[in-house]
């Protein structure tokens, strides 16, 4: 007998068909995205999940000859806002406008701007100061802002040494000037990167995926550069530069023994840490880049070689004219109308044009070039300053027979930096010896590993000669042309030096003078040289003297720079 | 009759050897399920414990760039204090200035050779004690 069939049973049958397909159908779509589309989901998965990051390298701090900071990366806080999500985008510009130090209007123009999903509030600002404004952002409960770390450049000195230091570009931090240009590579360091596995929110999920080839930090450099005795260069400098109403000007302080630049100022001068309206000529580093020809302080160099190749001692007598025809050319000296029998000695103290003229006479064309070859001159002075200029120093073999040997012994025709004569100087202070003068004294690797910087040395002049050279250099200061430059506890000695500018593609200026004094401090025992340049003073001194003179107005600036160094460096007094 | 007989024997075999009735044992089953269970929840434990770590972790490192940061603020802010531009400012304000005569105070035998600093420092401290 046939069973009969409840109603219910067809009910189930259906019931168990649709559900046969629902899961046949979840069936279907696993084996699909588990099998035939794996790959491509999984791959599609770590897309959001896995992110490669680029890690920055810290940059190089670099210090001060005293290990304080000159220049420091530090992490910075950027403020930003997703305008889609401010539920008041004109009150909170508002509000933070004078926290960021932005016009209200250029907050509330970015916040509202149609569409936008991101607005800069600050870029790179110090943690004090975010704080601020992460406080309020959170006592206030306000979406939609967010805080970043970016790295920035810091120059906690401000404006001291800023030439020699230079600067960075704020957006990728690349060394654009000075030391921050010229060793950037080393600075710099190299980038590393990290694969990392985040959530939605950003935050790194642990256990995921964690791969990191870390970022080599960029190496420190130590500068010989001293911060009191470059803060008393610039700030006599400054006030030099005003009161000659010069141009610009420069100053370079050098460690006779080392060759380590101990100050090197320039005026103008402006602040890295806002360039905002600065002159970009402010940037440049004149001790280094800028040329001109040193006149009478080169007379140094004429003489020492004359003395050296004895073809005179500082006793030699020499018949001096009132003037010298030469070619096209007639060499005079300033204030002598009458021929005069002059020593060796008195022709350097008064800075005799036509006396040194003579001197060079006898001692030969070839013999004055190689001395002025080997006392660095045509060739850049050191390795580690970028925009170095060599000056330029004519070959021998292209000498005219007229005037090129006399120009040249009076210091024309030769091209020098200052910090190139302040190297002469130096070597004349040296007992003879010519060191290179560098600022980077040491750059230390990440790893640890230090690099001292170790400066090239050639003799030029004997000892003797030397000597010989800063006794008459101390007659110039005691006697001679530079006696504002005498300072009351020490006894010194240097040399004078006003040339006519040269404007390039216009000729000798009939204003323009250079003006410079370039001085050995102490002058029984050396220990540094100071070198001045004032670039067009003009104007007269209480007593009627013309400020174009480098012993008028750069014989000062080297016996105010001169005493702050010596007192600095702990140098007992030595005048009696 | 023979058929029957057989019936009988074997009837009489299976009588005289008793069939050894099968025990299910659940021991093992409880072991294994318990073992499971534990390793499951060790799992999770260890899981748990493997993430609050990472978390952890992830702390300590945003703290140390916290006071990595601070350390560098901390030393440009020295920096910044000890410009001398800043101190000079200051100086000034508070009246120091510069004496228009300079006095050079000359110890005898302070630059004598053979002796040791501590006696040129007595030397320097009796002087300068005996200054007005």
């Amino acid at each position: 007998m046939a069973s009969r069939r409840k109603p219910n049973d067809s009910r189930l049958l259906v019931l168990g068909i649709a559900f046969a397909v629902a899961w046949a159908g979840i069936g279907y779509r696993l084996v699909r995205v588990q099998g035939f589309e794996a790959e491509d989901h999984a791959a599609r998965g770590e897309q959001q999940r896995v992110r490669t990051e680029d890690l920055t390298a810290p940059r190089g701090t670099i210090y001060d000859r005293d290990g304080v900071e000159l220049a420091v990366s530090i992490d910075a806080i950027t403020v930003t806002v997703n305008p889609a999500e401010l539920e008041d985008p004109v009150a909170l510009a508002r509000l933070l406008a004078p926290m960021v130090g932005e016009p209200r209007h250029v907050l509330r123009q970015r916040f509202t701007k149609p569409g936008s999903q991101f607005a800069y509030v600050a870029r790179r600002l110090e943690s004090a100061e975010a704080e601020q404004i992460r406080r309020f952002v959170r006592d206030s409960d306000i979406a939609g802002v967010y805080f970043s770390a970016e790295p920035k450049r810091v120059y906690p000195a401000g404006s001291l040494a800023s030439q020699v230091v230079g600067f960075v570009r704020d957006d990728d931090m690349a060394g654009l000037e000075g030391i921050e240009w010229k060793y950037d590579e080393a600075l710099a360091g190299v980038p590393g990167q990290q694969i990392v596995e985040r959530d939605p929110y950003g935050n790194p999920i642990p256990q995921g995926e964690f791969i990191v080839d870390p970022a080599q930090p960029g190496a420190d450099l130590i500068l010989t550069i001293d911060r009191e005795i470059e803060f008393a260069a610039q700030q006599i400098l400054a006030q030099a530069v005003a009161d000659t109403n010069a141009t610009a000007g420069t100053v370079v302080v050098l460690d006779v023994d080392t060759g380590e630049v101990l100050a090197m100022a320039s005026a103008p001068t402006f602040d890295p840490n806002n360039r905002t309206g600065a002159d970009p000529s402010a940037y440049r580093n004149r001790a280094v880049t800028d040329v001109y020809e040193p006149g009478s302080t080169l007379k140094v160099v004429t003489v020492a070689a004359a003395l050296e190749e004895d073809v005179v001692t500082p006793r030699t007598s020499i018949r001096v004219p009132a003037k010298l025809e030469i070619g096209d050319k007639n060499y005079t000296d300033v204030g002598r109308k009458k021929p005069r029998q002059m020593t060796v000695s008195e022709i350097v103290a008064q800075s005799s044009n036509v006396g040194t003229i003579l001197i060079q006479d006898l001692l030969g064309n070839d013999q004055h070039y190689r001395y002025l070859a080997a006392f660095g001159l045509g060739a850049a002075a050191s390795g580690d300053l970028p925009g170095e200029a060599s000056g330029h120093l004519e070959n021998v073999r292209n000498w005219c027979d007229t005037t090129c040997g006399p120009s040249t012994a009076i210091g024309y025709r030769v091209d020098v930096t200052p910090l190139q004569m302040a190297s002469v100087f130096a070597a004349i202070a040296n007992d003879g010896v010519w060191v290179e003068p560098h600022v980077v004294r040491e750059v230390i690797r990440a790893d640890g590993t230090r690099e001292r910087f170790r400066p090239t040395e050639r003799p030029v002049v004997s000892a003797a000669t030397a000597r010989v050279m800063r006794l008459m250099l101390q007659g110039v200061v005691e006697s001679g042309t530079g006696t504002l430059a005498a300072i009351d506890s020490y006894t010194v000695g240097g040399k004078t030096g006003t040339t006519e500018k040269f404007v390039p593609g216009e000729g000798y200026s009939a204003e323009d003078r250079i003006a410079s004094f370039i001085g050995i401090a102490p002058i029984d025992d050396p220990r540094i040289v100071v070198a001045v340049v004032l670039d067009a003073p003009h104007g007269e001194l209480e007593d009627g003297s013309d400020l174009k003179f480098g012993g008028v107005s750069a014989a000062p600036v080297f016996a105010a720079v001169a005493e702050a160094a010596l007192h600095r460096l702990g140098v007992p007094p030595d005048a009696r | 009759m023979t058929a029957t007989a057989h019936q009988h024997d074997s009837f009489d075999l299976e009588q005289l050897i008793p069939v050894r009735r099968r025990r299910v044992r659940l021991r093992p089953w409880f072991v294994f399920a318990f073992v499971v269970i534990v390793a499951f929840f060790g799992l999770i434990f260890s899981r748990v414990s493997l993430d609050r770590s990472g978390f952890e972790l992830d702390d300590l490192e945003t703290q140390i760039a916290i006071e990595e940061a601070r350390h560098w603020d901390l030393r440009v802010e020295v920096a910044r204090l000890q410009d001398p531009n800043r101190i000079t400012t200051l100086a000034v304000g508070n009246g120091l200035v510069y004496p228009e005569e300079r006095i050079a105070i000359e110890v005898p035998g302070i630059e004598s050779e053979g002796l040791d600093d501590d006696f040129r420092w007595a030397q320097l401290k009796a002087v300068l004690t005996a200054q007005p």
